[in-house]
C-alpha cells in the first residue's frame, strides 16, 4: 500500500480557527505535499449513522495510515473523532498556538482570512509538511 | 425574557471539492448580510462531538442543513444528534440549475463562478430562513 498522510482539519464554520485550519490543511495537501497526503473530512469519522452512506471508508484509511489532526479551537473536534474511531491521531496541531506565536499576523475574518491570515495559514501549512516529511522518514 | 429565536444554518464541513465551499460560503452570506439577525451559524463538528450547549440551543430553533455531496454528512448529523432538521438544501442541486456558472476548481480562494452559485444558492436559503421564523410566529 502506498503511504498516504490523512489531514483532517476541523474546518469549523463558526470561528476563525476553523477557517485557518482548513486554509492550512488545503495548502498542505494541494501545494506543499500533494503526493504525500490526503484530505480527510471531519464529521464523517464521528458520524454514526454514517457508515450506511459509506463514511466507514474515511475511518478505514485512519486506521490503516498516519494522520494529522488540525484543531481550530480547545475542543479538539478533529483528535476526538479520529482517536474514537480509528485510533490515536499521529500528531496534532492546534491554531491557537500558532495565533499566539505569531501576533502580528491577524487575519481578517473567519469568512476572509486576507493577506496575513493566508500567510499565517502557510506557516502552518508548511509546520505540518514537515510533520508529513518525519514521518516519510520513519 | 426568552431570547429571540433564530434559524440555524450548518452547512457542511467538506474541504475537499469545491461543493462545500459553496455550503460554507451560502451560509457566510446568509448569516452576515441576507438574513443577518435571523440566522446564526454553528460549526458541524461540535454539533457531530454532541456539544450539549449547541445540540441544546439547536433544538429550541430551527435549522436548516446545506450539503456538498450525497453523503450529506449535515442533514444525517443533525438527525443523529438535534434529532431535525426543518430544511436542508444541496449545493450540487444549484449547480445543476445552473450550469452556465461551472464552480471552479480552487477551493482556496474560492472562484467567482463559486462566488455567484453561492450567492444565488443564499437568496433561496434566507427566504426559507424567513418561512421558518414566520411558522414560529404562527406556532406562537
Amino acid at each position: 500500500m502506498r503511504k498516504k498522510v490523512g489531514i483532517i482539519a476541523c474546518s469549523g464554520e463558526e470561528l476563525l480557527g476553523g477557517t485557518l485550519s482548513r486554509a492550512a490543511a488545503r495548502i498542505v495537501v494541494e501545494k506543499l505535499r500533494p503526493q504525500e497526503t490526503i484530505i480527510l473530512c471531519a464529521p464523517l469519522f464521528a458520524a454514526g449513522g454514517l457508515e450506511r452512506h459509506g463514511g466507514q471508508e474515511e475511518r478505514n484509511f485512519a486506521k490503516e495510515h498516519p494522520t494529522i489532526t488540525i484543531e481550530g479551537c480547545e475542543e479538539e473536534c478533529a483528535k476526538i473523532a479520529v482517536d474514537k474511531y480509528s485510533g490515536p491521531p499521529t500528531a496534532t496541531f492546534y491554531i491557537k498556538e500558532f495565533i499566539d506565536a505569531h501576533p502580528k499576523l491577524k487575519p481578517v475574518s473567519r469568512e476572509d482570512l486576507g493577506e496575513e491570515g493566508m500567510k499565517l495559514a502557510e506557516i502552518i501549512a508548511e509546520k505540518i509538511a514537515k510533520k508529513v516529511d518525519e514521518l516519510f522518514i520513519s | 425574557m426568552m431570547s429571540e429565536k433564530k434559524v440555524f444554518i450548518i452547512p457542511c464541513s467538506g474541504i475537499g471539492k469545491v461543493f462545500g465551499s459553496i455550503g460554507r460560503e451560502t451560509a457566510y452570506i446568509v448569516v452576515n448580510e441576507l438574513a443577518k439577525g435571523k440566522s446564526a451559524l454553528e460549526c458541524l463538528p461540535l454539533i457531530v462531538k454532541g456539544k450539549k450547549e449547541v445540540i441544546d440551543k439547536l433544538k429550541l430553533n430551527k435549522v436548516i442543513a446545506i450539503d456538498g455531496c450525497p453523503l450529506k454528512c449535515s442533514y444525517n448529523n443533525l438527525m443523529e444528534n438535534v434529532g431535525k432538521v426543518d430544511a436542508q438544501f444541496m449545493t450540487t442541486d444549484n449547480v445543476k440549475e445552473n450550469r452556465d456558472l461551472r464552480p471552479e476548481s480552487s477551493i482556496i480562494p474560492i472562484g467567482e463562478h463559486t462566488k455567484q452559485l453561492s450567492k444565488k444558492l443564499a437568496v433561496k436559503v434566507s427566504q426559507e430562513v424567513d418561512d421558518l421564523l414566520k411558522q414560529n410566529k404562527e406556532g406562537e
